[in-house]
């Protein structure tokens, strides 16, 4: 299995999530991540879609189709080296006192992750990375009680010099100031 | 006095110096009929109910110029939409109310999707302070028709109307025709809008961009192997149609004397007795050309999209050939067969491009490799179809009969299973658009209401349709329909008691056993004149002549009921996951 994000630029309309899920529930694909926000143009969302699949062929086949939705501006797909990629992960640890305290030198030097919340009982410590990275540090922690645990979806954008409007150049996009 | 933001920037706009003519202000129904007729919208397949009844009324005033057909089943709606577009080459409509009335279409939509059909489906949805209460007649049409829509909406202010179905008629009618479903919430069907209402057709979308005109680049290459083949084959589909390709098509075939086979929907693009014309590609197709498909060495796949109904195992599928694939929808290259030589535009464009670049060529040897094959078929099925023995009528005599009396001219129209197969078999198709059948959804009693809908579509025509016992049964309550607006639709029902398609792959494939497959039916003339609509029963050879001509010398509907034999099978066939050239005469 290859794991292959795919990068979907629509206009923000009601019911978008849903079009392109269909596109991947009908092929019995399953979404491993998803993350959407407006991108750096008004009314224009990204998609970052993150699945596994044995054939390249197929998810270039599901990259067309995913295309063909009319709201769908440009669609990407991509294999891990093409891309700049990142997800963020949040630990509730549990820091009850007489515990054994949580080593927050190495927390933030070796695992580059913050504490960003003190409870009198537990710590909220953020981590970015790969998943990879991430895991790493859930090892790390695990033994310090784990109360919770959440990831977000990736984010990514291509090494490559191109961007969107290069593929759209015939767009009056409107920019944030 | 009702309070609303309109009201409120009346209040704070600045008085204007000297008094000027207030624009007229209509309702959002008013803008939804009006918008119709600005896009030459010309006739309606609708049901009334409650969530679109203020849409209902505006079309009151609006009788002299659109006309209004009202169906018995929403379904019937859909599929006369359907049979409308595909005679007409216009986008079909309908409108019907929310819940049961949108879940009726359903069916339909899904058709037009799966074979290209352009239509606008227009929905009534509760009030928007309504939507997520479950309310009554409120159902998620938005969400349960993103799967089978090209674009979906739904509209909840008046001032939206004219720019969606501006939209939803650019979207369904360009590039790969498709269903369209815009729904709109009653108060925006009764909302004034806020501004004089006015219409522009829509032209081009940011994020929706048919590439109609192939590349160049891919033209040529498409043409270098044409030149170069030996044994080129050409199989035609339903995009020639769309495109209306038929004469380029023609040109393009006799110039390069290319053989060319079509698939189920590609059928009467051209006449049977073309002398490039060899025959229908697939599942029921001829032998020639399925046979053949594994010794050419070029594909020319125009307007087609590879369905498993005519490739069977694609393991096994053309593995000899060059593949070129000339088609309108990006997404249906290499999605079954890889492409050699992709040409992404529309057939027209793309056969006027390439016919100065193809040399002109004599592959005379070559076809008539096929009709060494024809010669087999036509001693083993057809001749023993058209010329029976047995007492019982055969469906492909029916067929052919009527072909002969109406010179392969008529809109025929076939709903889904063997009298399908058989109709596409027999009926000598002599002029382009004239075969109208669900290829892709097998949807049946499809052929019924598509029928009237291709009369209105067609008024000129001779139109009729084959039904089998089964598919008559489905949609049987469209009589009603064609007996109100008197559409001389001619309805010619091949009776075997049984779902015949069912019951011949349960005796192929399933042992003969019989599972749920034979109809108690009713009687089908009765149940015609209770509707008002003439009809009589031939369970005879020796009558089938005469009944035939009774049926065509009517100017009023008119059903006649033909009983055929009981266990027929459908041959040649390529079984499901066989290979092309393992097709079966018996």
């Amino acid at each position: 299995m290859t794991t292959y994000t795919i990068c979907v630029f629509t206009e923000n309309t009601i019911g978008i999530l849903n079009k392109i899920t269909t596109v991947l529930t009908r092929r019995r694909i399953n979404i491993e991540s998803l993350t959407v926000s407006e991108t750096e143009r008004k009314g224009i969302s990204r998609f970052t879609i993150v699945i596994h699949h044995e054939s390249r062929e197929a998810v270039e086949k599901l990259v067309r189709q995913i295309r063909k939705v009319v709201e769908v501006l440009a669609v990407f797909g991509y294999l891990n080296d093409d891309i700049a990629y990142n997800e963020i992960a949040l630990f509730k640890i549990s820091t009850p006192i007489g515990a054994k305290p949580i080593d927050i030198e190495t927390i933030n030097k070796v695992y580059k992750a913050w504490v960003v919340y003190w409870h009198l009982t537990y710590v909220i410590i953020q981590k970015t990375g790969t998943e990879e990275e991430i895991f790493e540090f859930f090892d790390y922690i695990k033994p310090h009680e784990i109360l919770e645990f959440v990831r977000s979806g990736r984010v990514a954008v291509s090494k490559s010099p191109q961007t969107l409007v290069d593929y759209l150049p015939e767009a009056e996009w409107e920019y944030y100031q | 006095m009702e309070f609303n933001e309109n009201q409120t920037a009346a209040i704070a706009a600045p008085k204007p110096a000297v008094s000027v003519e207030k624009p007229e202000l209509i309702n959002g129904s008013h803008a939804l009929i009006r918008s119709l007729i600005a896009e030459g919208i010309e006739t309606i397949f609708g049901y009334p109910g409650g969530a679109i009844m203020p849409v209902y009324d505006a079309i009151y005033d609006y009788q002299t110029e659109i006309e209004h057909i009202l169906v018995r089943h929403e379904q019937g709606a859909a599929h006369a939409a359907e049979g409308y577009a595909r005679v007409s080459g216009k986008t079909g409509v309908c409108l019907v109310t929310s819940g049961p009335g949108a879940t009726n279409l359903v069916t339909g939509i899904a058709d037009a999707i799966i074979d290209s059909t352009p239509m606008v489906c227009i929905v009534g949805q509760v009030a928007s302070h309504l939507l997520g209460t479950d309310a009554f007649q409120e159902t998620d049409v938005i969400g349960i028709t993103v799967p089978i829509t090209k674009w979906n909406y739904q509209v909840t202010r008046a001032d939206e109307i004219p720019e969606i179905i501006a939209k939803a008629f650019y979207i369904a009618g360009s590039g790969r025709p498709g269903p369209v479903l815009i729904d709109i919430t009653k108060n925006a069907q009764q909302e004034l809008m806020s501004k004089a209402f006015s219409y522009k057709k829509c032209e081009t979308l940011i994020s929706y961009r048919p590439r109609i005109a192939p590349k160049q680049d891919q033209v040529e290459a498409a043409a270098k192997l044409i030149n170069e083949a030996k044994r080129p084959f050409v199989f035609f589909g339903h995009g020639v149609q769309i495109a209306g390709a038929e004469k380029e098509l023609l040109q393009f075939i006799e110039k390069t004397d290319v053989p060319a086979a079509s698939t189920l929907l590609g059928l009467s693009c051209v006449s049977v007795d073309h002398p490039n014309y060899v025959g229908w590609l697939g599942m029921h197709g001829n032998y020639g050309t399925n046979v053949l498909t594994n010794q050419c060495d070029v594909v020319i796949a125009i307007g087609m999209r590879f369905d498993d109904r005519v490739t069977g195992d694609v393991s096994r599928y053309a593995k000899q050939a060059k593949i070129i694939h000339i088609e309108i929808d990006p997404a249906e290259i290499d999605k079954i067969i890889k492409a050699d030589a992709p040409v992404v535009g529309d057939a027209k464009r793309a056969l006027e491009m390439l016919l100065p670049l193809v040399k002109e060529n004599n592959h005379e040897a070559w076809r008539a490799e096929f009709k060494k094959y024809d010669v087999i078929e036509d001693e083993k099925i057809t001749q023993p179809e058209l010329a029976p023995t047995t007492e019982k009528i055969k469906m492909a005599e029916v067929i052919r009969q009527l072909s002969d009396k109406t010179k392969g001219e008529a809109v025929v129209l076939a709903d889904v299973g063997q009298h399908q197969m058989m109709t596409a078999r027999y009926y000598q198709f002599k002029k382009p658009g004239s075969f109208i059948t669900s290829g892709g959804l097998g949807t049946m009693g499809y052929a019924l209401p598509a029928a009237f809908g291709a009369k209105v579509g067609a008024p000129d025509r001779e139109v009729v349709a084959f039904i089998g016992d089964g598919c008559f049964q489905m949609t049987i309550q469209e009589l009603g329909t064609i007996a109100q607006k008197g559409l001389p639709v001619k309805i010619i029902i091949l009776n075997n008691n049984f779902l015949g398609m069912v019951r011949q792959w349960q005796q192929l494939f399933h042992q003969k056993r019989y599972s749920f497959v034979e109809l108690q039916n009713p009687d089908f003339i009765t149940i015609a004149k209770g509707f008002g609509i003439d009809g009589h029963t031939c369970a005879s050879r020796d009558n089938l002549n005469e009944s035939l001509d009774k049926l065509l010398a009517s100017d009023k509907p008119y059903l006649l009921e033909v009983l055929v034999e009981k266990e027929e099978n459908v041959f040649p066939m390529v079984p499901t996951g066989a290979c092309v050239a393992d097709i079966r005469l018996a």
